[in-house]
C-alpha cells in the first residue's frame, strides 16, 4: 500500500466524493468527516514513512499515459511538497468537521473532497501535464464554492477568479509545451517529466522567455502585485470554508510552483529576474499592507494581509540560497495555518452577526474572551512574533534575502512594522473599547465545533514556532538539493556567484546534465 | 476550335460563381439547395475535366463521391425542409433565426 | 547548577500558565499568590547563581535544544549565566517579585486580577529569556516577548480608548526599532556566520570597520526602541496608561533597560567602533536633558516619573557609549531599585487619591500616608544622587566617566541634568506630600495602602539606600567579563571639588523645589498664570510638539496614503485595468454578436467573405514566400 500511497491520497477523496452522491443527506456530515480524517491519517502516515535524510523524490509512481509524447502519470513527494500535502488534508479535515450551518451541506462536502483531490494532485505531480491538469481542475471546485455559497457579488467574483487564473495558466501551458519541445530538440525524445527537465540546460535567452511564461501563471495564482485584484473579491464573496482553503492551500500552488519549476529549470533567468521580482514583492508587502489598513471589512483586512505575507514568501524564494528558500517553504506552511485560522475566526463572528464591518463591533473582548484570546494569538502570529510559526519563516526568508540585497531587505523588513499597524488597529477596533452596539452584548463565545478547528491550529502555531525542526529539517534536505542543482546548472557568471555552492552531491545532480542545442 | 481543359475550367468557374451568388442572395431555402447543387456540380465538372486531362481516374472517382454525398445531403435537407414547411408554412431563410446569438 | 538555571528561567512561565488557567474565572487570590511565590523561587535560584558566579568566577552555559537549523544557520535555545546576565537576572527577579506581591494588593479590586498575573509573569519569563540567551536570536525572542507583554499590560484596561491606543503605539514604535535590530542580526549572521555571542564577537575584530559600524548602528536602533531613546521616545510616557505595577516593573526597572543591556552585551563590538559609541553617548546625554526638561512642568505624576526614567536611561547610554559598560550596568541596577520604589509609591498615592494623577490636586499627604511618604522621599533622594544613597554612587560615576574621558560637553549636560533631576523629583514630593491639603477641595478621603504592600516595597527601600556599598565587589565581579576600566579623576582635589560641587548643586535644586512648591498659595493651575502662557512652558508641556508632529504628519499621512492606495490605486488603476482588459473581450463579443444574427443567408455571406479572405491571404503568403528574395532586394532598395 505504501508504494501507491500518493495515488491513494489523490484519488481516495475523489472516489469518496463520487460515493457521496448516494449517501443520505443527514449522514453526509459524518461521512465527510470520516473520509477527510482517513485522508489526513494517510497523509500523516506518508510523513512517518518519509525518509527525511533523502533529498530526492520518494514514493514515486509512474504510469504511461501518452508514451509517444512522453506524457506519464508520475507522482512523487519530497521535503518541499510533503508538508503542503499534509496541510491540505489537514485543512480539508478540520474544514469539514467545523462546517457551520450551510445550505446544501451534501454538495459542499462533495465539492471539498474533490478539491482535496486536486490539491493533493498538484503537489504530488511530477509530470508537467499532470501538474497542469490538477492545477486547472482545482479551479472548478473553488469556482463552485464561491459561485454557489458566496455573498451577493458571488458570480462576478467567481468568474473573475476563474478567468484570471485560467488566463495566466494558459500562458504557463504554452511555456510547458515549449519546454517539452526544447527537451525533444536536445535529446530526441519527448518528455514532460519534471525530473527529466531538471537535467536540461537551456541557453539563457530561452530561459528568460520560458521564465516569463511560467511566471505569469504562477504570479497570478500567488497572487503577486499587480495581479492580485481577484483575491479580495474571491475572499470577500467566498463562504468561510472557501476562504480558508483558498488562503491556506490554493495560493501556495503559485509559490510552490516557483520552487518546483522556475528555480531549478531556469537558474540564470531566476538570477536575471531576481531584482525585478524582489521589487514587486516589496511593493506587495508594503502596498497591500497599507491597503489592508484602509479596509473597513475585517475579512478584507485578512485577505490583503494574506497578499502581503505572500510577498515575503516570494522574497525568500528568490533569495536563491538555502536559508531563504527553506524559510519561504516554511512560511508557506505557517501562512497556511495562520491565515487559514484568521479566516476561520472571521467566519465565527460572521456567523453570529452576519456582518464583517469592524465598525459594527468593538469591545468584543468583554463578551467573547476566548474568541479574543485565540484571535489575539493568531494576530500575533500573523504579525510575526517569535515563538510563533510565522516568525521562523519570515526570519529565514528575510535573512536569506539579506545575502542578495541589503537595501531591499530593509524595505521588505518593514513588513513587520506595517503588518503590526493594520493588525493591531483592526484588533483594537474589534475587541477593545466599550461595547457600543446592543447586538453585541449577548454574543455567545466560540462553541465546541469551532474550537475543533481553532484549537489544533493554535497548537500548531505555537508548537512549530518553538520547535520547527521536524518540519524545517526535512525541508532543508530537499532545498539543499535544489540549490546545488541550480548552482550546477547556472551558466552565467553572475548566477554562479549568486547561487551558493553547496558541496555535497545529491541524487538529483548525479545524473548527467545534458546541454540543449 | 478544340474544346480544351481551359474551357471546362472556365465553365466550372462561371457555374461556381452563379452558385455562390445564389447561395448569398437567395432567400428561399429550396433555391438555396439548387444553388448548392450548382456549386457542387461546378466542382464536379472541373474534377472530371482535370481527371481526363491527366489521365488519372482519381478525380472522376471523387466526382462520384461528391454526387453521392450531394444526393444524400439533398435527401436529408429536403426532408428537413418539408418538416419545416409543415410547421411554419414557409421556407423563407429570414425566418429561420433560432440560432441567433 | 543547571537546575538552578532552569528553575530561575521557567518558574515565571509556570506561574504565568497557572494564572492563565484562571483567566476566564472570577478573581481568586491564588492566581496572584502562586505566581508571586514562583517568582520568589526564581529569585532565590538567581541568587544562588549569583553567589556561584561571584564566588568562583565560573559561568554557566547550557544548550536546551535546537530552535532553527537550515543551511549553515544553526540557532539553539541556549542560555548563559555570566557576570552580566546574572546581574540582570537578580534585578529582574527581585523587582518583579516585589511588584507581584505589591500587585496582589494593588489589583485587589480589579476584575482582571487573574489575567493580570498571567501577563505579568509572562513578561518576567520573556525578560529572563532576553537576558539569559546566549545568542542574538534568543535575545530577539525575549525582545519581542517583552514587547508583546508590554502591549498586553499597557492595554490591560482595554475598555479605555487611550489605553489600547497607547498599547498599539508602544508596540508599533518598538517594531520600527525591531526592524533595525533584525537587520543588525542579519548583518552579524552573514558576516560572522553565527549568531552565538561568543563566536560572533570572536570573529568581529577581523571584520571591515564599515561593516562593524553598520552592525553597531542597526543593533543600537533596536536598543533605541526598547529604551525609548529620541526620536522613538513618545511611547514611554503614553505607556503610563497601564496599571502602576506595570509601570514600575516594565517601564522603569526592566524592559526599558533592555537596550542598555544589549549595548553592554555587545561591548566587544562597540569597543571596536568608538565613533558609534560617542554617538550613543551624545544621544544619551541629549535624551537625559531633553526628558528631564519635559519632567519639569508635567502635571501627571506618573508621566513625570516616566520622563525621569527616560532621562536616567540617557545616563546609562552615555556611560555605555563612552565604554564604561560596567558603570552603565551598575546604574541600571541601582536605578531599577529606586525607580521601581518610586513608581510603587506613586501607585499608593494613586490608590489613595482615587486614580487622580495631578499632583497639584494633592498636597499634604504626608500626614495620612507616612510609610509611602518616607519611601518616596528616600527614592527621590536616591534618584537625585545624594550621598550615601544608591544614586550617588552610580550617577556620580557616570559624571566622572564623562569627565575623565574628556567629553566635557557631555559632562556639563549631565551635570546640569542632575540638578534638573533633583528639582523635578522634589517638586513632585513637595506637591504631593507637603503644603496645603488641596485634595479636600475635591472631596477625596485618602488612606494608606495595605500593610503588606508597604512590606513588599521594603526590600527596594533597603537596596535604594545601600546598593552603593556593593560598588567595589560588583566591579570585581563584572570586570571579569566587561572592560575593567576604573575611572579616577587624576587629582584628588579635582575629585573633591567635583563631588562636593555636584552635591551642593543638587541640594540647592532640592531646596529651591521645596521652597517653590510647599508655599501656601499653590493652586491648581487653570491656564491663566503668566508662566503657563510662556513659550517655554508651552513647548515643554506639549513635549516639544513631537507627539503632535507624529500624529499630524506621520500617522495621518499614513492613514491618508493608505486610503489613496486603496480607493485610488487599487480600485481605480490596478483593478480597473484588469476589468478593462476583460471588457475589451466582452465588448468585442457584444459588438460582433450581430454577425450571429441567426439569419442563414447573412451567415452564408460571412462565410463566403471569410473564405475569400483566407484564400487571398493564402495567395499573398504564397507569393511572398515565392518571391521573398526579390522582395528583400526591393525593400533594401527602398532603404528599409
Amino acid at each position: 500500500m505504501l508504494d501507491h500511497i500518493l495515488s491513494i491520497l489523490i484519488f481516495f477523496p475523489a472516489l469518496a466524493a463520487m460515493l457521496g452522491f448516494v449517501v443520505h443527506k443527514d449522514s453526509m456530515r459524518s461521512y465527510g468527516v470520516a473520509v477527510a480524517t482517513i485522508e489526513f491519517a494517510l497523509s500523516l502516515w506518508l510523513w512517518f514513512a518519509f525518509d527525511s535524510t533523502i533529498s530526492g523524490m520518494q514514493f514515486m509512481e509512474q504510469i504511461a499515459l501518452v508514451p509517444t509524447f512522453g506524457i506519464n502519470y508520475i507522482v512523487g513527494v519530497d521535503g518541499i511538497s510533503l508538508f503542503i500535502i499534509i496541510l491540505a488534508s489537514f485543512f480539508t479535515m478540520i474544514g469539514i468537521a467545523s462546517l457551520g450551518e450551510t445550505k446544501d451541506v451534501k454538495n459542499m462536502i462533495i465539492t471539498l473532497l474533490f478539491l482535496q483531490m486536486t490539491m493533493a494532485g498538484v503537489f504530488a505531480a511530477l509530470d508537467a501535464i499532470v501538474f497542469y491538469l490538477f492545477w486547472e481542475l482545482s479551479l472548478v471546485p473553488m469556482l463552485y464554492i464561491i459561485g454557489a455559497w458566496g455573498g451577493p457579488l458571488r458570480i462576478y467574483a467567481s468568474v473573475k477568479f476563474f478567468l484570471y487564473t485560467f488566463a495566466g495558466s494558459l500562458v504557463m501551458l504554452v511555456g510547458m509545451l515549449f519546454m517539452a519541445y526544447f527537451y525533444f530538440q536536445a535529446t530526441g525524445q519527448w518528455s514532460f517529466a519534471i525530473l527529466d527537465w531538471y537535467r536540461l540546460i537551456l541557453p539563457e535567452s530561452f530561459q528568460l522567455w520560458l521564465f516569463v511564461a511560467f511566471f505569469l501563471g504562477f504570479a497570478i495564482k500567488v497572487p503577486m502585485f499587480p495581479f492580485h485584484t481577484w483575491l479580495p473579491y474571491a475572499h470577500g464573496q467566498a463562504p468561510t470554508i472557501g476562504s480558508v482553503i483558498l488562503a491556506a492551500i490554493l495560493l501556495k500552488m503559485g509559490t510552490y510552483a516557483f520552487i518546483r519549476f522556475s528555480l531549478p529549470l531556469f537558474p540564470d533567468a531566476s538570477v536575471y529576474f531576481m531584482y525585478p521580482i524582489a521589487v514587486l514583492a516589496i511593493i506587495m508587502i508594503i502596498y497591500t499592507a497599507m491597503v489592508a489598513y484602509a479596509q473597513k471589512d475585517i475579512k478584507q483586512v485578512v485577505a490583503y494581509s494574506s497578499v502581503s505575507h505572500m510577498g515575503v514568501i516570494i522574497l525568500g524564494t528568490f533569495a536563491l540560497n538555502v536559508e531563504g528558500i527553506s524559510g519561504s517553504i516554511f512560511l508557506m506552511i505557517a501562512h497556511g495555518v495562520v491565515s487559514g485560522a484568521l479566516f476561520f475566526l472571521v467566519g465565527v463572528i460572521y456567523d453570529r452577526r452576519h456582518t464583517k464591518y469592524m465598525s459594527e463591533f468593538g469591545g468584543l473582548a468583554h463578551v467573547m474572551p476566548r474568541y479574543a484570546t485565540i484571535f489575539g494569538l493568531m494576530m500575533m502570529a500573523s504579525v510575526g512574533l517569535p515563538l510563533t510559526i510565522n516568525f521562523v519563516g519570515e526570519f529565514l526568508s528575510l535573512l536569506g534575502f539579506y545575502k542578495q540585497s541589503h537595501v531591499l531587505t530593509l524595505l521588505a523588513g518593514t513588513a513587520i512594522i506595517v503588518g503590526a499597524i493594520y493588525m493591531l488597529s483592526a484588533y483594537k477596533k474589534m475587541f477593545f473599547g466599550v461595547i457600543t452596539k446592543d447586538e453585541n452584548r449577548n454574543l455567545p463565545d466560540v462553541n465546541k465545533r469551532e474550537l475543533l478547528a481553532l484549537i489544533p491550529l493554535a497548537i500548531i502555531t505555537v508548537w512549530l514556532g518553538i520547535y520547527p525542526k521536524p518540519v524545517l529539517g526535512t525541508i532543508d534536505t530537499s532545498v539543499e538539493a535544489v540549490v546545488s542543482l541550480m548552482h550546477e546548472k547556472a551558466i552565467s557568471k553572475e548566477a554562479k556567484s549568486r547561487i551558493p555552492n553547496i558541496a555535497n552531491e545529491t541524487d538529483m545532480t548525479k545524473n548527467s546534465v545534458e546541454e540543449a542545442h | 476550335m478544340e474544346i480544351g481543359l481551359n474551357h471546362y475550367l472556365v465553365l466550372s468557374t462561371i457555374l461556381f460563381a452563379i452558385g455562390l451568388v445564389g447561395v448569398m442572395r437567395r432567400k428561399n431555402l429550396l433555391m438555396l439547395f439548387f444553388a448548392t447543387e450548382i456549386l457542387l456540380n461546378s466542382v464536379n465538372i472541373s474534377f472530371a475535366a482535370i481527371s481526363h486531362y491527366y489521365g488519372d481516374l482519381t478525380g472522376q472517382m471523387f466526382a462520384f463521391f461528391v454526387i453521392a454525398i450531394a444526393a444524400s445531403e439533398v435527401a436529408v435537407g429536403l426532408g428537413l425542409l418539408i418538416v419545416w414547411h409543415k410547421k411554419h408554412n414557409n421556407i423563407d431563410l429570414d425566418n429561420m433565426s433560432t440560432m441567433r446569438g | 547548577m543547571e537546575l538552578f538555571l532552569y528553575t530561575a528561567l521557567f518558574s515565571p512561565l509556570v506561574g504565568s500558565l497557572f494564572a492563565a488557567l484562571f483567566g476566564a474565572s472570577p478573581k481568586t487570590k491564588i492566581a496572584g499568590i502562586v505566581p508571586s511565590a514562583l517568582l520568589g523561587v526564581s529569585f532565590l535560584s538567581s541568587l544562588v547563581l549569583l553567589v556561584l558566579v561571584m564566588g568562583t568566577g565560573l559561568t554557566l552555559h547550557v544548550e536546551m535544544m535546537t530552535w532553527m537549523a537550515t543551511g549553515d544557520l544553526y540557532i539553539p535555545f541556549g542560555f548563559v549565566v555570566d557576570q552580566v546576565s546574572v546581574t540582570m537576572m537578580i534585578v529582574v527577579t527581585l523587582v518583579s517579585t516585589v511588584v507581584h506581591v505589591y500587585a496582589i494588593g494593588y489589583m485587589d479590586h480589579d476584575k482582571g486580577f487573574n489575567r493580570f498575573f498571567s501577563y505579568l509573569s509572562a513578561f518576567v519569563f520573556s525578560m529572563m529569556i532576553l537576558v539569559m540567551s546566549d545568542n542574538f536570536a534568543g535575545l530577539f525572542i525575549g525582545w519581542e516577548g517583552v514587547g508583546l507583554c508590554s502591549w498586553l499590560l499597557i492595554g490591560f484596561w482595554y475598555h479605555k480608548e487611550s489605553a489600547s491606543w497607547a498599547a498599539n503605539e508602544a508596540f508599533i514604535m518598538n517594531r520600527i526599532a525591531d526592524l533595525g535590530m533584525l537587520i543588525g542580526i542579519f548583518l552579524v549572521y552573514w558576516n560572522t556566520g553565527t549568531l552565538q555571542y561568543k563566536e560572533a564577537f570572536a570573529v568581529m575584530p577581523s571584520l571591515d570597520n564599515a561593516i562593524l559600524t553598520w552592525m553597531g548602528i542597526f543593533l543600537f536602533i533596536g536598543a533605541m526602541g526598547k529604551s525609548a531613546q529620541f526620536p522613538l521616545h513618545t511611547w514611554l510616557a503614553d505607556a503610563m496608561e497601564g496599571p502602576t505595577p506595570v509601570s514600575a516593573l516594565i517601564h522603569a526597572a526592566t524592559m526599558v533597560t533592555a537596550g542598555v543591556y544589549l549595548v553592554v552585551r555587545a561591548n566587544p563590538l562597540y569597543n571596536l567602533i568608538p565613533h558609534v559609541g560617542l554617538f550613543i553617548a551624545s544621544l544619551g546625554a541629549f535624551v537625559a536633558l531633553f526628558a528631564a526638561s519635559m519632567a519639569l512642568v508635567n502635571r501627571d505624576m506618573k508621566r513625570v516619573i516616566a520622563y525621569s526614567t527616560l532621562s536616567q536611561l540617557g545616563y546609562m547610554f552615555a556611560a555605555a557609549g563612552l565604554g564604561a559598560y560596567w558603570v552603565a550596568l551598575f546604574h541600571l541596577m541601582a536605578h531599577a531599585f529606586f525607580k521601581a520604589l518610586l513608581f510603587l509609591g506613586a501607585g499608593n498615592v494613586m490608590h489613595a487619591m482615587h486614580d487622580e494623577l495631578d499632583p497639584f490636586k494633592m498636597g499634604g499627604l504626608s500626614k495620612v500616608m507616612k510609610g509611602t511618604f518616607l519611601m518616596m522621599t528616600i527614592a527621590s533622594v536616591a534618584l537625585a544622587g545624594i550621598f550615601p544613597l544608591a544614586g550617588f554612587f552610580s550617577k556620580d560615576l557616570i559624571l566622572e566617566v564623562a569627565f575623565v574621558e574628556h567629553h566635557y560637553i557631555i559632562y556639563s549636560v549631565l551635570l546640569f541634568t542632575a540638578a534638573l533631576t533633583a528639582f523635578y523629583s522634589f517638586r513632585l514630593v513637595a506637591l504631593i506630600f507637603h503644603g496645603e491639603e488641596r485634595y479636600k477641595l475635591f472631596g477625596i478621603h485618602p488612606h494608606e495602602a495595605y500593610k503588606f504592600m508597604l512590606v513588599a516595597m521594603s526590600p527596594l527601600l533597603l537596596l535604594a539606600i545601600i546598593a552603593g556599598a556593593f560598588k567595589m565587589s560588583y566591579f570585581e565581579m563584572v570586570s571579569k567579563l566587561l572592560p575593567a576600566t576604573e575611572y579616577h579623576v587624576h587629582s584628588a582635589a579635582t575629585y573633591w571639588i567635583m563631588t562636593i560641587g555636584t552635591q551642593l548643586l543638587v541640594i540647592l535644586a532640592i531646596a529651591y523645589a521645596y521652597k517653590k512648591y510647599t508655599s501656601r498659595d499653590i493652586a491648581v493651575p487653570d491656564g491663566t498664570s503668566k508662566m503657563e502662557n510662556s513659550f517655554a512652558y508651552k513647548l515643554l508641556i506639549n513635549q516639544y510638539y513631537i507627539p503632535y508632529f507624529y500624529q499630524e504628519y506621520i500617522v495621518k499621512a499614513y492613514r491618508e496614503l493608505s486610503e489613496v492606495f486603496w480607493t485610488k490605486i487599487d480600485q481605480k488603476v490596478v483593478d480597473a485595468t484588469v476589468d478593462g482588459i476583460a471588457n475589451v473581450f466582452y465588448q468585442t463579443g457584444e459588438r460582433t454578436r450581430v454577425m450571429q444574427s441567426g439569419n442563414l443567408s447573412t451567415m452564408l455571406k460571412w462565410m463566403v467573405a471569410g473564405t475569400v479572405a483566407l484564400l487571398s491571404l493564402a495567395v499573398v503568403f504564397g507569393l511572398a514566400a515565392r518571391y521573398s528574395g526579390e522582395i528583400r532586394v526591393f525593400l533594401s532598395g527602398l532603404g528599409v
